[in-house]
């Protein structure tokens, strides 16, 4: 499984990544011209914040947000592993925003559904990935039993 | 975030893509791929760096960072995006007429007209000082009166451009406020262009349309040959092309003035492709100036041992002997370059270029619009844009609009992209035009192409022609169909341009969008604003279109007037 790997060396905080994001990901045109005026404002997916890293979903092997989800809505696509939300069952309990350990599942200040990264799932190639000016981020192979971008907690219950 | 798929629409450039990939030395194009994508927030005018607590972003997508640390909205970042690119811009012509005029007034040049230069003189050091040049009474009376009720009419240099660019520092203005001060700071711009073709007139004598060989064939294979690359100061052109007398040395130019009377100099080619002249292997030694020239031609000239000479140095010391210097060095050049291969394409077009507003009778383009012959007047200018296909933009907008019968006049590196297609060769001119055109074309004169070239961008040409119109007319310019365009904008000289095009009354469609984007408010200030105060609209187009979607859209505007 392909996830995002982050060098937090290179990464300016020039916020390309969550630009790109909100325009390819969280807006309707997909134009960045467009997207900047459009309302409701796009949601990026990936928040640049504090100390040069930028907060991508980690998609754990183990995943509190799956686990947390009271009707199903938050799935792993079986084929790739790759955790997304799937919009239409959301019940806006916030329970998954309550559990992740990174903080990156946000309610949208829109709609009744949460808001996180699918790594672009549907794509072939993550948009941060690709646009970063510094090659801060990369796609890489997750290690075996890596706990370091990939979060695995034991089951607790 | 495109990539071009297609680099030139110029063969003879194109001949020399395949070679640069093979040797893989990198060309403008390969550049622009390797900065894609480009910073979103530049592009969209939404960042700043005018102060060390910076750099600052007005994000658009988050609610906690969308004012920089001053306090500088989006609004506020956008316009001030706008008058950066107008206060640099206008220095620019500023620059070429106090070199100029310091030039002259050092006893440099001899004028031909001595009294008219030394009232220009006068004329200009009251500018850089702080009272309006007696230049702005060329201009109609509403025009100027509709300045001043604006408070746009500028005074001078130091009294307005000094304040233009201290907005970008801070203050409370509004953004309609920031937009009518870059407006001021342009007028000065417009006023230093003027004076310039006004001294050079009156030192050099008129210049009339003259004939002239373009594209990379003009290179002869035998002798010396230097290229004139950027814009500096005529009297050090003029020494160089006296120092050459009598010797086998051609002068040619690149993005700059063509015209000196007595002298030519051949445009080789324009401002995208100006690297690769050097790929020729035929330059023997380069003059380059600061404005319009790449950087990049510092690396290119080792590969093919070529000479660089920047004019723009400290302690140049006497303009003679810096030029007797420059020859001395080409044919030095030429003697160590005789291994160099060389590999000039046969490519050449003929043209007629440098046409003033004299020539043009302004009556005769009048009774055509009235009679329905034509559809209007449409200006193109701009140099090139690496972000679209060279010389395609405006070369395919001007065959679609001299096809419906649209007088087009051009100025700059423009006219010589439209050169280069035979746009600007009289015995092409029938294959080019619609009826009407063609009729009025024929009238105007023998040697008149299908485009009408006003001269270089450093000459006032059109400014002097659309007053003329307005003269002729006696109708202010905003009631008169015409329309401006920058197909392939790309300095900042263009955007001052722009900009007091529309203060005149002239819309303008201008390609690229200006980095205004970001704020609403700036976009429609430029628009609705203007519109409202000049009579015009500074067109900030953002959709992707097709040559004949921007040609209708340039028809639908001539139509509205």
């Amino acid at each position: 499984m392909k996830v995002i790997k982050v060098d937090p060396e290179k990464c300016t905080q020039c916020h390309t990544c969550d630009l790109w994001c909100g325009t390819e990901i969280g807006s309707v045109a997909k134009e960045l011209n467009d997207a900047i005026h459009e309302n409701p404002q796009p949601v990026p997916r990936v928040y640049v914040e504090g100390n040069n890293f930028p907060l991508h979903c980690r998609h754990c092997e183990v995943a509190p947000c799956v686990d947390a989800c009271p009707n199903g809505t938050m799935r792993r696509d079986p084929a790739t592993g790759l955790v997304y939300v799937h919009e239409p069952t959301c019940i806006a309990c916030w329970m998954c925003v309550m559990v992740c350990p990174f903080g990156i599942i946000a309610p949208s200040p829109s709609f009744h559904t949460a808001v996180k990264c699918d790594r672009c799932r549907n794509m072939e190639y993550p948009i941060c990935v690709d646009v970063c000016p510094t090659k801060a981020l990369a796609l890489e192979e997750r290690e075996e039993g890596a706990t370091w971008y990939g979060y695995a907690p034991k089951r607790s219950y | 975030m495109d990539f071009v798929q297609r680099k030139t629409a110029d063969r003879a450039v194109e001949h020399f893509l395949k070679e640069a990939s093979e040797k893989e030395i990198p060309l403008v194009w390969d550049r622009y791929e390797g900065s894609l994508p480009q910073c979103g927030f530049c592009e969209t005018g939404l960042n700043c760096r005018d102060c060390l607590q910076g750099p600052c972003i007005s994000h658009p997508f988050r609610d906690q960072n969308k004012v920089g640390i001053c306090g500088k909205d989006k609004e506020i970042l956008g316009v001030h995006s706008f008058v950066r690119l107008v206060v640099q811009g206008a220095m620019g012509y500023l620059d070429q007429l106090t070199d100029f005029a310091q030039g002259i007034e050092s006893g440099e040049g001899s004028p031909k007209r001595k009294k008219e230069a030394e009232k220009i003189i006068n004329d200009i050091k009251s500018m850089l000082g702080d009272r309006a040049s007696d230049i702005f009474g060329k201009f109609p009376k509403p025009l100027t009166d509709g300045w001043k009720s604006t408070g746009i009419y500028p005074k001078g240099m130091a009294g307005d451009l000094f304040k233009v660019s201290q907005k970008l520092d801070g203050g409370v203005g509004s953004v309609e406020d920031a937009i009518l001060w870059a407006f001021k700071g342009a007028l000065i711009g417009c006023a230093a262009q003027m004076l310039r073709e006004r001294l050079k007139a009156s030192v050099f004598g008129d210049s009339s349309a003259t004939n002239v060989e373009v594209n990379l064939g003009v290179l002869p294979k035998e002798g010396p040959n230097i290229l004139l690359y950027g814009h500096f100061s005529p009297l050090l052109k003029q020494r160089i092309a006296e120092a050459t007398k009598g010797k086998r040395i051609r002068i040619m130019g690149v993005c700059t003035d063509a015209f000196l009377p007595p002298y030519t100099f051949a445009p080789v080619t324009n401002y995208g492709s100006q690297e690769i002249p050097l790929m020729t292997g035929a330059v023997d030694l380069i003059v380059a100036g600061d404005q319009c020239v790449n950087p990049s031609l510092a690396e290119l000239a080792k590969i093919w041992k070529v000479e660089i000479v920047s004019t723009e140095v400290l302690n140049r010391g006497d303009v003679s002997t810096f030029a007797k210097e420059v020859v001395k060095r080409a044919e030095e050049a030429f003697a160590a370059r005789r291994e160099v291969s060389k590999d000039i394409p046969q490519v050449k077009e003929s043209a007629v270029m440098g046409f003033s507003t004299k020539d043009i009778d302004a009556n005769k383009v009048l009774n055509a619009i009235k009679g329905g012959k034509i559809k209007g007047v449409v200006i193109l200018a701009g140099c090139n844009n690496v972000k679209f296909t060279q010389d395609h933009e405006i070369v395919s907008l001007a065959k679609e609009l001299l096809k419906k019968d649209v007088f087009c006049a051009s100025e700059g590196c423009a006219s010589v992209s439209l050169a280069k297609y035979g746009l600007l060769d009289p015995s092409q001119r029938e294959t080019s035009c619609g009826k009407g055109l063609s009729d009025l074309l024929s009238s105007l004169g023998k040697n008149f192409p299908a485009v009408v070239d006003l001269g270089s961008c450093e000459n006032s040409g059109v400014t002097g022609f659309v007053i003329s119109l307005a003269t002729a007319g006696k109708k202010q310019l905003r009631e008169l169909p015409i329309v401006a365009s920058f197909p392939e904008a790309n300095r900042t000289k263009a955007v001052v341009r722009a900009a007091w095009t529309v203060a005149m009354g002239i819309p303008i469609y201008f390609w690229p969008f200006l980095p205004v984007t970001g704020s609403p408010k700036t976009v429609e200030g430029l628009g609705d604003f203007c519109e409202k105060n000049f009579g015009a609209r500074l067109h900030v187009v953002t959709q992707k279109m097709e040559y004949i979607e921007k040609a209708d859209l340039l028809m639908k505007s001539l139509e509205r007037r």
